[in-house]
């Protein structure tokens, strides 16, 4: 036999072997298997992944972005991806309703207020009145003191990556009354403790059994158990996290409330291309998405795309009115008191070029808010003067009057790389640079973990930056940490010495923190909106507009701005 | 020097240029500045970040760091991953198991497909279907990994569905055992013919895309190799002796013709091993490369420090077993010289 026949036939041989176990495979892998199983009961809406059909009958697949960092709510960080596990698991005292704002009862029986006679006449107690025979998920049964313990909790740990802040700075006491019956002291009258707090992710109430059963607290340490497993009372209990694929999560039989149709699956899936084709491919029911995908996905096959609403999370550039001796980089030419004059802050905030920003890198999808309440929120002025266009010609006048026009400045702004941030401080470089050639931004793009040092130093050592808020539920929350002289940011960037009138400014912040009658907080919110308006702190480049993107046969669809992105909870979900 | 004590005295070198490797690249992590970064989130402040320095000890000067890591080494603790959320040591098995299992099916694709087509091609020299064969090998190896993954995906995955994305069905991978970490190994010794298939499924396109792309290289030596094999005197004289063609291939010249494809099989497993992270974001692989290239972006020094400890032991563990292949396979090389 010649050597080219012998070759020929094994070759061919070779090949009909690797064809027919691809045949093979693509026959008999479990798809098809799940495939000739949904056929037969198609009416469930199952069918094999590809060609745009759902995939997966009785389990809601929704692809997420990131990992999450954590599970434990003392440790989870806003704005974070554990925050939306934490949703789905686990449960607070009161819950932002699906039609929030408006509070509605959760672990408690009813959300206090001053008719039912659950907040003390001094504004300083909140009685919430635990529910009866909610179990958690690992069998143990609800009490007072599993919400006392996980609050105290969270303040004892204090971790620097979690927002246990929010409980320690408001919280004088906590106290059960009784099995059913929890208390709580707060320093002062506030009219945001029970929606900036109680409602928060750190305020989840978790199994003091499954705690004490597995590290206890620690103060200043993680629970290493809590951060990879969550013992919540919420609809879904948490059954597998394999890191950097999936959560997996399971209806939990013994919820007390309306229970969840689907068992739920998170897909940890980061390239947003993948995102968008799985999507199209029904192997993702819902997917994280947003603006600059919107053209891939816009007329496929069975899916939606849902754009209505805003982020509570308003992109902005500071201004560093501390800026320390010599630790600018060598190229910046501004004095350290650059920002103190509110002209030159009014000036950037008239150049900035807003609609190259909402029409490019948000594809449209947006907004402009006033300083500092996004819209959406309660207390957000929609008649208060908003930065939205550029008005060059104001710009340089205020420039002028300031100064600067002639001799021109050099400044360095650092954003984080290859995302919205840089888009922005690009956008600021070109609307200053186009406005007076003298003028030249540098824009320093940096490694998440880069940007995160340089931005947790104090003082900045850079003049300006870009971020996007963390999202909160209520307008004080924002004030105190963006617009407060003496907050936590006000101190580090030294709002005091830019503000035309800081006291007026703080004294207007702790009005609206402690006014109960939301007319009158509405008014003094309004207020402050207009004149920050004249003494901005930040230029707010856009309030990204919310574009999720789901399968036609989804049911029951529903999001609320308020509650962590993806800004859903999956038990209220179905599909056809 | 006979295999057995050349190998001894490889093995006992080993922990020397081990610990002079960490000692490099322990200083090269921090030459950056303080690996603090991966720990902090946007809105933290100078205390919160203290505290943070603190519980990772990197408030302490950089000898002592070094020592808490070797000590941590020791005791089974390679530190904290700030990217994947959890201990190194937790992480790094699964992960290295899902590459090494992409890295092995890719390779066996690359050897099978390499050697077959090098063996057709070089038994054509400079007809037709050598010509065919070479522009099919070498495609592999012209086309951009990640446009041929993403092409691959879009037309097996998106529009006819004959085969997933990832590495498993969630259902069938949570109902076995995973003693070894490999999914194909762990359904085998389960006896899971349904997890088995699932395993294969999942692994068949990155396998193929990575395989293909590595195919062109021991294709190109496999058939320069044979054609100078074939024109070799001993050749003629096996055909004199009345051999069989398909014994003169198969005993003589495509033996020969693979010591220096096995040479280029090792390399190539290495390539292989390194180029997983395309193939891994692009799947949704949970391997290694990915989580590398996030840790390399994202400055989580303690998972470069395992990973790199980890590829310079095995750069040398392969090297050696190459080396003794080398002389197991041509006689005349005499190892230790």
């Amino acid at each position: 036999m010649s050597i080219r026949r012998m070759i020929r036939g094994r070759l061919t041989g070779m090949w009909a072997l690797l064809a027919a176990l691809a045949l093979v495979l693509a026959a008999c892998s479990p798809a098809g298997e799940s495939g000739e199983e949904a056929a037969a009961g198609g009416e469930e809406g199952g069918a094999t992944a590809g060609g745009g059909e759902p995939a997966e009958a009785g389990v809601f697949v929704h692809a997420a972005d990131d990992e999450p960092l954590s599970l434990d709510p003392a440790q989870v960080e806003p704005g974070e991806g554990g925050e939306t596990m934490i949703l789905q698991s686990y449960e607070r005292l009161l819950e932002i309703g699906p039609d929030g704002p408006e509070l509605v009862p959760g672990l408690a029986t009813e959300v206090p207020t001053d008719d039912n006679g659950l907040i003390s006449e001094d504004g300083l107690t909140y009685t919430f009145p635990i529910r009866e025979g909610v179990t958690f998920h690992d069998g143990t049964e609800l009490t007072a003191e599993d919400v006392k313990y996980s609050w105290d909790r969270a303040t004892e740990m204090d971790l620097p990556e979690g927002a246990a802040g929010l409980l320690a700075d408001s919280i004088a006491e906590t106290t059960v009354v009784d099995d059913s019956t929890f208390e709580v002291t707060i320093n002062q009258p506030s009219a945001s403790f029970l929606r900036s707090v109680v409602t928060a992710m750190v305020a989840s109430v978790v199994s003091q059994d499954a705690v004490d059963a597995n590290g206890g607290i620690t103060a200043g340490e993680p629970n290493e158990y809590l951060q990879t497993n969550m013992v919540g009372t919420g609809p879904y209990r948490q059954t597998a996290w394999n890191r950097g694929e999936n959560l997996q999560f399971e209806i939990f039989e013994d919820y007390w409330g309306e229970p969840a149709n689907l068992d739920l699956r998170i897909e940890v899936v980061p390239d947003p291309d993948v995102r968008v084709l799985g999507l199209r491919a029904g192997e993702f029911d819902m997917i994280e998405t947003d603006p600059s995908f919107v053209g891939d996905i816009e007329g496929a096959d069975g899916v939606t795309i849902y754009s209505e609403g805003l982020l509570m999370e308003p992109i902005h550039i500071g201004f560093n009115l501390n800026i320390p001796e010599g630790e600018l980089p060598p190229e910046d030419t501004i004095p350290a008191d650059f920002f103190h004059d509110r002209r030159i802050r009014q000036a950037f905030n008239h150049a900035f070029d807003y609609n190259a920003f909402l029409q490019g890198a948000l594809g449209g999808y947006g907004d402009f808010n006033p300083h500092y309440i996004p819209l959406g929120m309660f207390g957000a002025d929609e008649q208060a003067p908003v930065y939205s266009e550029p008005n060059p010609d104001e710009a340089e006048r205020l420039f002028r009057e300031a100064g600067v026009w002639d001799q021109g400045f050099t400044i360095s702004v650092i954003a984080e790389e290859a995302n919205l941030f840089e888009i922005a401080a690009l956008v600021l470089k070109d609307s200053l640079e186009a406005l007076n050639p003298a003028f030249e931004v540098r824009v320093v793009a940096l490694a998440e973990a880069q940007f995160d040092e340089a931005h947790a130093s104090d003082p900045i050592p850079y003049a300006m930056w870009v971020k996007n808020a963390d999202p909160f539920a209520d307008p004080d929350a924002y004030m105190q940490a963006y617009i407060h002289p003496e907050g936590e940011w006000g101190q580090i960037h030294g709002f005091a010495q830019g503000y035309e009138n800081p006291e007026e400014i703080a004294t207007l912040i702790e009005q609206g923190a402690t006014e109960l009658d939301e007319a009158t907080r509405e008014q003094i919110y309004s207020e402050l909106q207009t004149l920050l308006y004249e003494d901005p702190m930040w230029v707010i480049a856009a309030q990204e507009g919310i574009v999720n993107a789901h399968r036609d046969n989804v049911e029951g669809f529903v999001l609320n701005t308020l509650w962590p992105r993806p800004n859903v909870k999956f038990a209220l979900f179905d599909k056809s | 020097m006979q295999i057995r004590d050349y190998v001894l005295r490889r093995l006992m070198i080993l922990p020397l240029l081990v610990v002079g490797t960490s000692i490099i690249v322990f200083a090269l992590t921090r030459v950056g500045g303080s690996p603090i970064g991966i720990y902090l989130s946007h809105e933290m402040n100078q205390a919160e970040v203290a505290q943070l320095e603190e519980r990772f000890h990197l408030n302490d000067p950089l000898p002592v760091q070094y020592v808490y890591w070797v000590t941590g080494v020791l005791r089974g603790d390679l530190g904290w991953s700030g990217v994947a959320a959890a201990p190194v040591t937790e992480v790094f098995p699964a992960k290295l198991a899902a590459s090494m299992e992409l890295a092995v099916a890719s390779a066996i694709v690359a050897v099978v497909l390499g050697v077959a087509l090098g063996t057709y091609a070089g038994a054509r020299r400079n007809r037709l279907p050598d010509h065919l064969t070479r522009i099919f090998s070498i495609s592999g190896a012209s086309m951009p990994l990640f446009w041929f993954a993403i092409l691959l995906l879009i037309i097996f995955w998106v529009n006819l569905g004959w085969f997933p994305i990832g590495r498993s069905s969630p259902e069938l991978f949570a109902r076995i055992a995973h003693p070894t970490g490999l999914y194909t190994v762990d359904a085998v010794l389960s006896g899971d013919m349904t997890a088995l298939l699932d395993a294969l499924w999942h692994l068949t396109l990155p396998a193929l895309t990575l395989g293909y792309g590595a195919t062109a290289i021991i294709a190109r030596m496999m058939r320069s190799s044979l054609v100078e094999e074939l024109q070799e005197d001993y050749v003629d004289a096996a055909r004199a002796k009345g051999l069989p063609e398909r014994l003169v291939l198969r005993r003589h010249a495509r033996r020969n013709a693979l010591i220096p494809t096995v040479t280029v099989i090792g390399l190539t497993f290495g390539f292989l091993l390194q180029g997983t992270v395309v193939a891994e974001i692009i799947f949704r692989w949970p391997g290694l490369g990915r989580w590398m290239a996030d840790a390399v972006l994202r400055g989580d020094q303690a998972t470069i420090m395992a990973y790199v400890m980890f590829t310079s032991v095995l750069f040398l563990a392969v090297n050696l077993v190459v080396d003794v292949i080398y002389a197991y396979l041509d006689r005349r090389v005499v190892l230790g010289t």
